[in-house]
């Protein structure tokens, strides 16, 4: 299990982190990163699929505190962050493995640094371990396990 | 003219869907009159053998209510759709997985564990579990085969069509049926119900102010509601902004808050992620402090929000990782 390494999505918002580089050179060092035009724009809908999909951990980097270009949005993600973190406990599947981070890091250099740091804390928690029931049953169908 | 065959069977429900079929009275002759009912467990007294020699698609409209959680139900779900053209997946049971969906917060083990060992009211001194497969004096007998978690219908085979609720109500059971009578469906996959909200029609909404802000949560149980004014502006958590409309407003009317039995409105995959956009944007807190003190007194959050729907929610659905996939990165 040493070897596990945990797949992590970033959402990060255009008006305040790695607006001076270029998107490729971003994605070419960080995998699975998302950006947006504002954290306010992702909905809770967006967390929950990262994680349906696969994810061991989501990461939002938006705005400053009080410094969102849409007035708000940054606020807004906040709370869905610390709901979703409820809900993602409720289940058995430790809070942490969501996190926002509101600051300004225009070059993105930090974006990197930042999903390698969740990624060992995440590597340390190890997989999540949801207490929904498993799906495997011998008799279940094809259908059945692997959902619609 | 020969009459359309029709078939209503229940799978893991409660009776409850059952019960509202019967509920629509008197119109339920004129719909017995006008079909030929082939199959109605709970009501008439048909077997399973006598749909088993039917000719595929031979009946018109199977209704099903329940979920599925066994081996025999699935084998139910799965006759009945051979044999019909269309597939009505009938109240919250099937469309979502229903209450019973719940059970998926333990494992088959916990569950088999709780019935058959620990319950204070179990005396089981042999420690026996129900087997799927056991033999008794050389003849082999079998039971259904608990499935590892409840599944909604349409995880086990094809739906055409989605009739929600807890149960549904009357109305939307006799525009259902007529609609199939009739032959005026909408498109296949549809969800026979509005697609809006509850809150669009629900009469509490003109009581909310212009700008919507909760400073606590509290439950039902431990206020008396105003029964005028919106469940969210007292801080009780009401599912109505994120919950299809069509449900008659039963619980509005007795002072109860939207519980979210009709499911997710047109359009959107998981109620309770909805719900929870909806519920962030009237949290009135500033601090990282202040926003958990508020979200800390949310009891039992995957309760409330997939109270219908837990099988059909989107933290169920986690894609089963390959664990030995650490060479990809
Ligand atoms: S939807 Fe409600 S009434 Fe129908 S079977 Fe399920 S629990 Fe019972
Ligand atoms: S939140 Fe509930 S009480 Fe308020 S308007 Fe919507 S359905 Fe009505």
């Amino acid at each position: 299990m040493s070897e596990y390494k945990p797949k992590l999505v970033c959402f990060s918002c255009k008006f305040s982190w790695g607006y001076l580089t270029d998107e490729e050179t971003i994605s070419s060092t960080t995998e699975n990163w998302v950006p947006v035009i504002c954290t306010g724009k992702i909905d809770a809908t967006h967390m929950l699929d990262a994680f349906r999909s696969g994810a061991d951990g989501v990461l939002i980097l938006g705005c400053p505190e009080g410094d969102c270009h849409y007035q708000d949005g940054n606020y807004e993600a906040k709370k869905r962050v610390h709901l979703i973190r409820r809900l993602l406990e409720s289940v058995g599947i430790e809070g942490e493995r969501i996190r926002i981070e509101l600051s300004l890091d225009p070059e993105g250099t930090r974006i990197p640094d930042l999903v390698e740091e969740m990624r060992n804390e995440l590597a340390r928690l190890g997989p999540p371990k949801s207490i929904l029931a498993a799906e495997e049953a011998p008799q279940e169908t094809a259908r059945a396990r692997g959902g619609k | 003219m020969t009459k359309p065959k029709v078939a209503i069977c229940w799978l893991g429900g409660c009776g409850g869907c059952d019960e509202a079929v019967v509920d629509i009275n008197e119109v339920l002759l004129r719909v017995a009159a006008a079909v030929d009912l082939v199959l109605w467990p709970v009501a008439l007294d048909y077997k399973y053998e006598s749909v088993k020699a039917m000719k595929k698609d031979e009946i018109v409209l199977s209704v099903v209510n329940g979920h599925v959680r066994n081996s025999e139900q699935q084998e139910i779900a799965e006759l009945l759709r051979e044999k019909s053209q269309l597939v009505l997946a009938f109240g919250a049971c099937a469309c979502l997985g229903g209450t019973p969906g719940l059970a998926n917060l333990a494992t088959k083990q916990d569950i088999f564990d709780w019935v058959y060992r620990d319950a204070p009211t179990v005396v089981n001194p042999n420690g026996h579990y129900p087997q799927a497969v056991s033999r008794v004096n050389g003849k082999e007998l079998t039971l259904p085969e608990l499935h590892g978690r409840v599944y909604a219908l349409d995880d086990v085979i094809d739906v055409d069509y989605y009739l929600p609720g807890c149960p549904p109500p009357a109305y939307s059971i006799m525009y259902a049926l007529s609609a199939v009578l009739e032959n005026k469906l909408p498109p296949k996959g549809s969800t026979l119900a509005p697609h809006r909200a509850l809150c669009d029609s629900c009469k509490r909404n003109q009581s909310k102010p212009d700008r919507m802000s909760i400073r606590e949560i509290k439950r039902i149980h431990e206020v008396e509601a105003d029964p005028d004014a919106c469940f969210l502006t007292q801080g009780i958590i009401c599912l109505g902004p994120a919950t299809r409309d069509g449900c008659g407003e039963a619980c509005m009317n007795i002072n109860m808050p939207c519980r979210g039995c009709f499911g997710p409105v047109e359009g959107v995959e998981d109620g309770g992620a909805k719900f929870i956009s909806t519920m962030a944007s009237i949290l009135d807190a500033e601090s990282n402090e202040e926003v958990a003190g508020i979200i800390d007194q949310f009891i039992d959050p995957v309760g409330y929000l997939y109270r219908f729907s837990l099988p059909a929610a989107m933290l169920q659905k986690r894609r089963a990782r390959n664990r030995v996939d650490t060479k990809e990165v």
